[in-house]
């Protein structure tokens, strides 16, 4: 334990040694959720109701949703494939420590530098432009459907690295996956906006479960259990959990590198 | 004469190396033109779906709304066919590559700023244009001169474009950081995918007038729309100009400061 708990310190430390890189990655993250935020609080300009959706709500989500998916999407694991494909991955495998709990500890590290910027733009955007928020209200379900989600995001950018595997050319199914999750997560609006049939597709995948539904939890109060959605997150956990390790094993009997 | 001749032999030399480059990497041109589909297809529909529960936005229709973001594209998409080399100049820089390209006997922007020309946005093009005159057809105050004044508005954009990649070009002279300062750009002029009305002051005028994004984007289409009046039409030539002045202003500075890496 006390070796992840390093590895999320030096992690952290490593933010601060690039200090500029990673200020210049949270003002691109900033405009992005600031094209979100003003768009919808133009909408609600002489209106009080978009759909079911009022204002207050409305732009709630749009910034908690930022807020949490700094924290569910945090990840150091796209340089896992550049590893793979320099051979540098040969240092990894030699180490004791676990390869996943070793990239999971790297993106806690990362989570917290992330969220703790991110807590502070949308502090900011709704102080500077008296945004009406809700007061959060997380729940013990909240809890669950946050750390599924977290572990949803892992395993899926564990995979997208995992191509490295077989082919040089990864970062082209990553920025298709990057496209998907901004759109199709709740980026832009609560997924339940949307008519009943998608929803309800969209809830066989699991990208409302990465933060569209902890986002809804964070400011709503459940007024049921959500069964069904508790057992989509967990079948996708799972299932993500024994697809990637079994990529894993199967990517290390196919690696093979020049040397060095 | 016959220097631009020669430059431009060059620079059709270059681009035909880019496209074999890029088609070596077949798969990758599936997954980024999948991906490009996919954002255009969803940002489209997401104003769809906000026009199926509202009638306008700050004013304007769903048709003029979608001219404001497929205009956006079009600007996009031919800066990024035309500047891609310039997201690679990094690695020239510090591998000391670019040492070969200053010995070189033509004008280092041939190769660092349009050498490596990315066709396949071009392809994504001709919908968003398609789309677009579609779009214009429900727009009832377009007239010629105002089309007219689009297009000139529009090759002015791309004179904004060549100016903020400059910029970015001489930054990675001086502080080796090319790959943030090209994405801020992308996701600043991003910003102008809506009409820039949304904005809350002092974020619409810092991004219309200061980082003229707003002149660079929205002034076209407003142009388009008959909605503009000259001196901001004039305004956005002269900065566009200006800036293009001063990018060249800090390039031959960066260039004095630039110390080989060695290879």
């Amino acid at each position: 334990m006390r070796s992840y708990i390093q590895i999320i310190k030096t992690t952290v430390r490593e933010y601060a040694a690039y200090r500029f890189n990673f200020l210049l990655w949270r003002f691109r993250m900033l405009l992005n959720t600031a094209l979100i935020f003003f768009l919808w609080f133009s909408i609600y300009e002489g209106r009080s109701l978009f759909g079911s959706v009022n204002k207050a709500e409305m732009l709630s989500y749009i910034l908690f949703s930022s807020f949490l998916s700094a924290f569910v999407m945090g990840t150091r694991t796209p340089e896992i494939a550049s590893d793979i494909n320099n051979g540098s991955i040969i240092n990894m495998l030699l180490r004791p420590i676990s390869f996943f709990g070793f990239y999971f500890a790297k993106d806690l590290g990362d989570k917290l530098v992330n969220v703790s910027f991110s807590f502070v733009e949308i502090l900011f955007l709704a102080y500077a432009f008296h945004a009406p928020l809700l007061v959060p209200q997380p729940s013990l379900l909240f809890f669950y459907f946050l750390i599924c989600g977290v572990i949803i995001s892992f395993y899926i950018n564990m995979l997208l690295s995992f191509i490295g595997f077989w082919t040089t050319e990864v970062w082209a199914p990553r920025f298709l996956f990057t496209m998907l999750v901004f759109f199709v997560s709740g980026t832009y609006f609560p997924l339940n906006l949307l008519p009943t049939t998608i929803y309800q597709l969209l809830l066989l995948t699991p990208f409302p479960y990465l933060y569209f539904i902890p986002t809804n939890l964070f400011i709503h109060k459940p007024d049921n259990f959500l069964v069904p959605q508790m057992v989509g997150a967990l079948v996708w956990t799972v299932a993500l959990h024994f697809i990637a390790r079994f990529v894993w094993r199967t990517g290390n009997k196919n690696f093979s590198f020049w040397g060095r | 004469m016959n220097t631009l001749v020669k430059q431009f032999r060059l620079f059709t030399l270059f681009s035909r190396f880019a496209l074999r480059t890029t088609l070596q990497a077949r798969m990758g041109i599936v997954f980024f033109m999948l991906g490009k589909i996919f954002r255009f297809v969803f940002i489209f529909a997401l104003l769809a779906f906000i026009f199926s529960k509202t009638k306008t936005l700050k004013g304007y229709s769903f048709e003029q709304t979608a001219v404001f973001f497929l205009t956006y594209n079009i600007i996009d998409s031919v800066s990024q066919v035309l500047f891609r080399e310039v997201y690679r100049f990094r690695y020239m820089v510090v591998s000391g590559t670019f040492d070969m390209v200053l010995l070189k006997p033509f004008h280092p922007f041939i190769k660092v700023l349009v050498g490596g020309v990315d066709l396949l946005d071009l392809v994504l093009v001709i919908p968003y244009i398609i789309l677009l005159i579609i779009a214009a057809f429900h727009i009832s105050a377009i007239t010629f001169g105002s089309v007219l004044l689009y297009i000139l508005l529009i090759i002015n954009s791309l004179l904004f474009a060549s100016a903020f990649h400059i910029c970015v070009l001489s930054m990675g002279l001086i502080f080796t950081e090319v790959d943030h300062a090209i994405m801020i750009y992308r996701d600043v002029t991003g910003l102008a995918r809506m009409p820039m009305d949304i904005y809350k002051e002092p974020v619409r005028s810092f991004f219309t007038f200061v980082i003229p994004v707003g002149l660079m984007m929205s002034i076209p289409v407003k142009a388009f729309m008959n909605i503009l009046v000259w001196p901001v039409i004039f305004y956005a030539f002269f900065s566009s100009w200006v800036l293009l002045w001063g990018s060249i202003v800090f390039w031959k500075r960066a260039l004095k400061k630039y110390q080989s890496w060695g290879g």
